[in-house]
């Protein structure tokens, strides 16, 4: 059983294109390369946050962590345009509001969803995009470019694909990077929606979060190769393999299949390597400690995407030798890590959307018979 | 089987304990039966109903597959048609629409397109049910998508007992059958009660009489029966004498009982948690209206969820679903009708 999480060299990284001379990293400014850093622990420190949250007792429904996977989120999002879509999946909460961050976090117009909207849908509240009607991760916003995810695995790939073809008809070029876990990639409809991509070279990056376990199934059971992104060649697409701590690989490969959709060339896949934290749901926290063996947590936690990004900063001069010391969230579990360990502008960030949440009101009961069918107005 | 009876102490069991027992019980009788589905072995299940059950019996009979529903439910009929018995979970029922062709068009038509020559010994079970704050896709009753698919036994046990004796007679029966379980059912102190210590099967297709009363009917099924009784209770305090049916199997449905109750009561009020349109509570007022109608003194009445999905928060969720104060009200009306 070989499940080496984050080992993956960046020489494996392209099955069908040659790594450019000029890598996407390297046009990033020093300002591009620090507020990466900054969104890998906003990242983080929503996830630390709604854990503590859901342990006080304040929240409620299934808390699908994505400690350990940030570099994914962050490094995906980074370069799109601002409207490019995305299609979040239920271990990437923190994508909806990273979407188009860049620059002023709280500016109004930009293409993703506020850190209040996000908050309220996570406390259920009426200020959610979708009123609470669903859960957690099942939102979207056509405004913001943002696929509505169902909890059926995969089953968004065929609707950014729709999306795209009629982009194209529409005259746009926008690209669309749907999230998938690797054990979702056993689904048919992720062949059936990347095969009809491949064939009308739609704009469809999907990259798969492969993080060795779906629920408590070991990759093995699911996938019969070990890189998913060997699944590529059947449909002659590229298959990219990001190593998933490193967020500047994971931009890189992004940027990579980014481009190839944007002159025309249509949909890859990405596979990001890296290893899921908890449990699948904090429900099952106690139980993958016991279907998981210590050593393979022990080694799959060892290169906390917060440590990768700061040695490559600190390897190019933008943080200094006392970065080490700036913050302390690094290497911590959700009950170690305290706000101290964050950057301010972090806590504030994520406090005003708390508190924004915790005033919302709920929904009127009675909004449960609406928009059944449209209504006018 | 040890891993989860232990004869020397007799004690209550619930009902995610029940379905286990019949799990490990017919695995121990039937070397040809084969359990698969998503996290059912390492797990033991997402909610621990395989608990043990690879340990006990190996992983090539109990086996974790893909993230796939209609893989799981496809090969089951495979394995039938090799001579297998087959116990196929989805982790929730709402997730079988990703297996229903292979459900409705492949396994349920087998037998009637081979002329009996293939039959499908295959129970196709999971978790279903709302008033858990499940939301859209973890609150599911979609039994009447395969009521109305011809070839499929369809069952929804209210109790620990009838559970387990409904599940060793579905994995015995030699038709595919679709079990729903519910979710909010599996762990609740107030339903468990004691096991028969030997072997025992509940006929498909015979309901149960939960309270037995003259002034009205309650005919339902699953969690629902719960709420029924509830409301017979409250009833019983303003002088309506309430007799409740636990239909027990939704396909064959046991209309004889049900009759036979209305026969006393000549009022019919029918309880379901799935959507009203083309669900199961207006099959049974159908039957009754061409079978029964001159025993009805009052228009019979259906309490379902609204036509709506299963909202996420507690407000809107309990606004859409049957309540004990909806039966209630529709019951004082129908009374006076
Ligand atoms: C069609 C469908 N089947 C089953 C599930 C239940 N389920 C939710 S997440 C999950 C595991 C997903 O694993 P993976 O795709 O690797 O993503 P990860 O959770 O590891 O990020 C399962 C089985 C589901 N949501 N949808
Ligand atoms: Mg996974």
């Amino acid at each position: 059983m070989s499940r080496a999480s984050g080992t993956a060299s960046s020489e494996k990284a392209t099955t069908s294109r040659d790594v450019p001379q000029l890598r996407p990293r390297d046009l990033l400014s020093k300002d591009d390369c620090l507020e990466i850093f900054k969104q890998v622990y906003l990242a983080r420190y929503f996830d630390v946050r709604l854990i503590k949250e859901k342990r006080r007792g304040r929240l409620k429904g299934t808390l699908y962590s994505s400690h350990n996977q940030e570099a994914i989120l962050v490094g995906a999002l980074f370069g799109l345009e601002s409207n490019d879509w995305i299609s979040p999946i239920h271990r990437d909460m923190p994508a909806f509001f990273l979407k188009d961050i860049k620059g002023d976090w709280r500016r109004p117009d930009r293409f993703g969803m506020s850190i209040n909207e996000v908050c309220a849908q996570v406390w259920g509240k009426a200020d959610s995009p979708g009123r609470a009607r669903d859960n957690w991760s099942h939102i979207g916003s056509r405004s913001k470019h943002i696929i509505h995810s169902t909890s059926m695995l995969a089953g968004t790939i065929p609707v950014a694909a729709g999306l795209m073809y009629a982009d194209r008809l529409n005259g746009g070029n926008a690209v669309c990077v749907t999230f998938n876990g690797e054990g979702s990639t056993a689904q048919g409809i992720f062949h059936e929606a990347i095969n009809y991509a491949a064939v009308h070279k739609l704009s469809v990056v999907t990259v798969v979060e492969n993080n060795q376990w779906a629920y408590g199934t070991p990759m093995e059971l699911g996938c019969p190769t070990s890189d998913v992104a060997d699944r590529a060649k059947g449909y002659g697409i590229p298959g990219f393999i990001a190593d998933g701590q490193d967020v500047f690989d994971v931009y890189d490969k992004v940027m990579m299949a980014v481009e190839h959709a944007r002159k025309g060339n249509g949909p890859s896949i990405v596979e990001c390597k890296t290893f899921r934290a908890y449990g699948h749901g904090d429900h099952d926290d106690d139980r993958a400690n016991k279907y998981r063996p210590q050593e393979e947590i022990v080694k799959g936690r060892q290169r906390d995407p917060i440590g990768v990004c700061r040695r490559t900063l600190m390897a190019l001069g933008y943080l200094g030798d006392d970065a080490a010391e700036l913050y302390h969230a690094e290497g911590k579990n959700a009950t170690e890590a305290t706000n101290e360990d964050f950057p301010p502008e972090v806590v504030d960030f994520l406090n005003e959307g708390i508190e924004f949440a915790l005033q919302s009101p709920l929904p009127a009961a009675e909004e449960a018979g609406r928009w059944v069918f449209k209504e006018d107005n | 089987m040890s891993a989860v009876a232990n004869p020397t102490q007799i004690v209550k069991k619930n009902y995610v304990t029940a379905i286990r027992e019949a799990l490990f019980e017919e695995m121990a009788l039937n070397p040809d039966m084969i359990c698969q589905g998503e996290d059912i072995g390492i797990l033991g299940g997402a909610f621990g109903v395989t608990e043990g059950l690879q340990a006990e019996y190996g992983a090539s009979r109990v086996i974790d597959m893909p993230i796939s529903e209609a893989c799981i439910v496809g090969s089951a009929v495979g394995m039938a048609l090799a001579g297998k018995t087959v116990m196929a979970e989805m982790q929730f029922i709402d997730f079988i629409s990703c297996g229903f062709d292979q459900i409705v068009n492949m396994m349920a038509t087998y037998c009637y397109r081979t002329a009996g020559e293939v039959n499908m010994p295959v129970v196709v079970r999971g978790p279903a049910g709302a008033y858990g704050g499940g939301a859209l896709y973890h609150s599911q009753m979609n039994e009447a998508w395969f009521c109305n698919s011809p070839g499929l036994k369809v069952i929804c046990p209210s109790t620990p007992y009838d559970a387990k004796g409904l599940m060793k007679a579905a994995l015995r029966d030699g038709n595919p059958c679709l079990f729903f379980e519910i979710k909010e059912l599996y762990r609740k102190r107030e339903v468990e009660e004691l096991l028969p210590e030997e072997d025992y099967v509940i006929q498909l297709g015979k309901a149960a009489v939960r309270r037995s009363g003259k002034d009205i009917t309650f005919v339902s099924y699953g969690q629902n029966v719960y709420h029924c009784l509830q409301a017979a209770d409250e009833l019983a305090k303003l002088g309506v004498d309430a007799e409740v049916i636990d239909i027990r199997t939704l396909v064959p449905l046991d209309e004889d009982t049900i009759f036979t109750s209305i026969a006393k009561t000549s009022r019919l009020i029918v309880v379901n948690e799935a959507p009203m349109t083309c669900g199961f509570a207006g099959e049974i007022i159908a039957r009754v209206s061409e079978k029964a109608f001159e025993y009805l003194d009052a228009a019979p009445v259906r309490i379902t969820r609204l036509d709506t999905p299963v909202p996420w928060v507690k407000p809107l969720e309990l606004y859409v679903l049957p309540s004990v104060e909806k039966i209630v009200a529709a019951a004082l009306k129908t009374v006076k009708y």
